[in-house]
């Protein structure tokens, strides 16, 4: 990584910079951690203002483990910790030929049992599982947004993977 | 290369092309494509970053101006107080009021455990809050008998003039172009629009039209109309019907008769026949009665 020009980030043209690389991870991560009942997109906004606020600071090496904990906290401030039930959207069908009715039956019990399942996951699980799978994230991508390493990122999703097919598949 | 790895590198989008015909071999193929395939199911939701940023950007704006709005939440509260002490300035202050109707009497007890009666059509108003040891004022229309206790001055203000008293029982007449002072006890200092005077016990004082009429003074220790009596002596037939009017809430037509008339006698308040009869007999008039109208007539 290139050695930081400035040591804030309280230029505004720098600052929207940083908000266009993070905001949305940290947004994706609040939503898949805490589901959408605390309304992450408040949080990653409110945590986004704070950095502002402190920009000087938080040197910008560290801004984003800094919106990142912010956010978080602002999480675990607003309610004592409760099950996490995200929620599974229908997926859009290219094919609608083969929806017999047993295959619909099939379908919509598997979803449940998958919304179980993932909301039987650790938050850590989830995070990591739900980012590789949904965003696409690659492994080291998913570690240096939660500033841990590749190989615990491995863990966590290969683990959330067993998971849930044990759940799923009633192994 | 082992099961666990196919899958790892999978996971990570890094497949090379035999390994990813090794690890579609798998037996857990399909259930692991499947699996993959519904967890698209549980997408954020779409998150502008643009459009958040803009709501940043604006909210770190206004957040700057409203450094300095420290000073609305603070109006708030000195607008909360300043209604408060309002409403606590205004109740304090407001007066304590008692009012009779036609032909009411009522007894009203003061701070000071003075007793007011209160004749007919009469109202005192009075400052429960400013009621002290060093002023006792009390605003009078109407008639009212004041059996002050001893203590500080006692003012009774009216709109004919002030009288003012120290410890004694007393009557005030305060009606239109009417003004009637009596002392039963002790000494009454009276300050009405044009001067000054005194009352010992027995005096009187009255002003009619403006007219100080000279009068005797009386043995009585209380004013006939405790005892549901008026009385007069050589008062205008006007003053004495309007007064009958208050006691019985009726309407007197007097026609062509001379309301000038001096008139000496009393009426009770009890009967409106045997009233009406000690009015008219003495003066050698008729009435009629119908409803709550009386008409009278010479004979």
């Amino acid at each position: 990584m290139a050695q930081p020009l400035h040591d804030n980030i309280c230029d505004k043209s720098r600052f929207e910079a940083f908000f266009k690389r993070h905001a949305k991870n940290l947004h994706d991560f609040l939503y898949y951690k805490f589901g959408d009942r605390l309304n992450p997109e408040d949080k990653a906004q409110e945590a986004f203002i704070k950095l502002w606020e402190n920009c000087k600071k938080v040197s910008p090496d560290k801004a984003k483990s800094y919106v990142f904990t912010v956010a978080n906290n602002l999480m675990l401030n607003e309610a004592a910790h409760q099950k996490v039930v995200l929620k599974h959207q229908q997926l859009k069908r290219t094919n609608q030929t083969n929806e017999s009715p047993e295959f619909l039956m099939e379908e919509d019990e598997y979803r449940k049992k998958l919304e179980l399942a993932i909301a039987n996951l650790t938050e850590a699980q989830r995070v990591a599982f739900l980012m590789n799978r949904v965003e696409g994230k690659r492994f080291k991508e998913i570690a240096q947004l939660l500033d841990i390493s590749t190989k615990a990122v491995e863990k966590r999703i290969y683990g959330a993977l067993k998971k849930l097919r044990e759940e799923i598949e009633g192994l | 290369m082992d099961k666990e790895e196919l899958i790892l590198k999978w996971l990570d989008n890094n497949l090379s092309p035999q390994e990813l015909e090794a690890f579609k071999a798998l037996e857990d193929y399909e259930a692991l494509v499947k699996l993959s395939d519904y967890s698209q199911g549980f997408k954020a939701p779409e998150y502008n970053t643009d459009d958040a940023l803009q709501a940043v950007l604006s909210k770190i704006e206004t957040k700057k101006t409203t450094k300095t709005n420290w000073l609305k939440p603070l109006l708030k509260v000195a607008a909360i107080l300043a209604i408060c002490f309002g409403a606590y300035y205004y109740t304090t202050t407001l007066d304590t009021t008692f009012a009779t109707e036609y032909a009411e009497k009522t007894q009203v007890e003061l701070p000071d455990n003075s007793q007011v009666n209160l004749n007919a059509l009469s109202k005192i108003s009075f400052n429960k809050n400013d009621w002290n040891t060093t002023n006792r004022t009390i605003n009078l229309t109407g008639e009212a008998f004041f059996k002050v206790t001893q203590g500080s001055t006692f003012k009774v203000v009216t709109d004919a003039g002030i009288v003012t008293v120290v410890g004694t029982e007393f009557n005030i007449k305060q009606r239109p172009n009417y003004f009637e002072v009596t002392c039963f006890e002790g000494e009454v200092h009276i300050n009405y629009n044009t001067g000054k005077t005194n009352l010992k016990t027995g005096d009187s004082f009255v002003i009619i039209n403006e007219q100080i009429i000279e009068t005797q003074p009386s043995k009585n220790t209380q004013p006939d109309w405790l005892n549901n009596v008026s009385s007069f002596i050589s008062v205008p037939l006007s003053e004495v019907l309007a007064e009958f009017e208050r006691q019985y809430n009726v309407k007197i037509e007097v026609n062509t008769i001379q309301t000038s008339t001096l008139f000496s006698g009393k009426f009770t308040h009890n009967d409106i026949n045997i009233a009406l009869k000690s009015i008219t007999e003495p003066l050698q008039l008729q009435f009629k009665k119908t409803n709550n109208t009386i008409i009278l007539t010479r004979e």
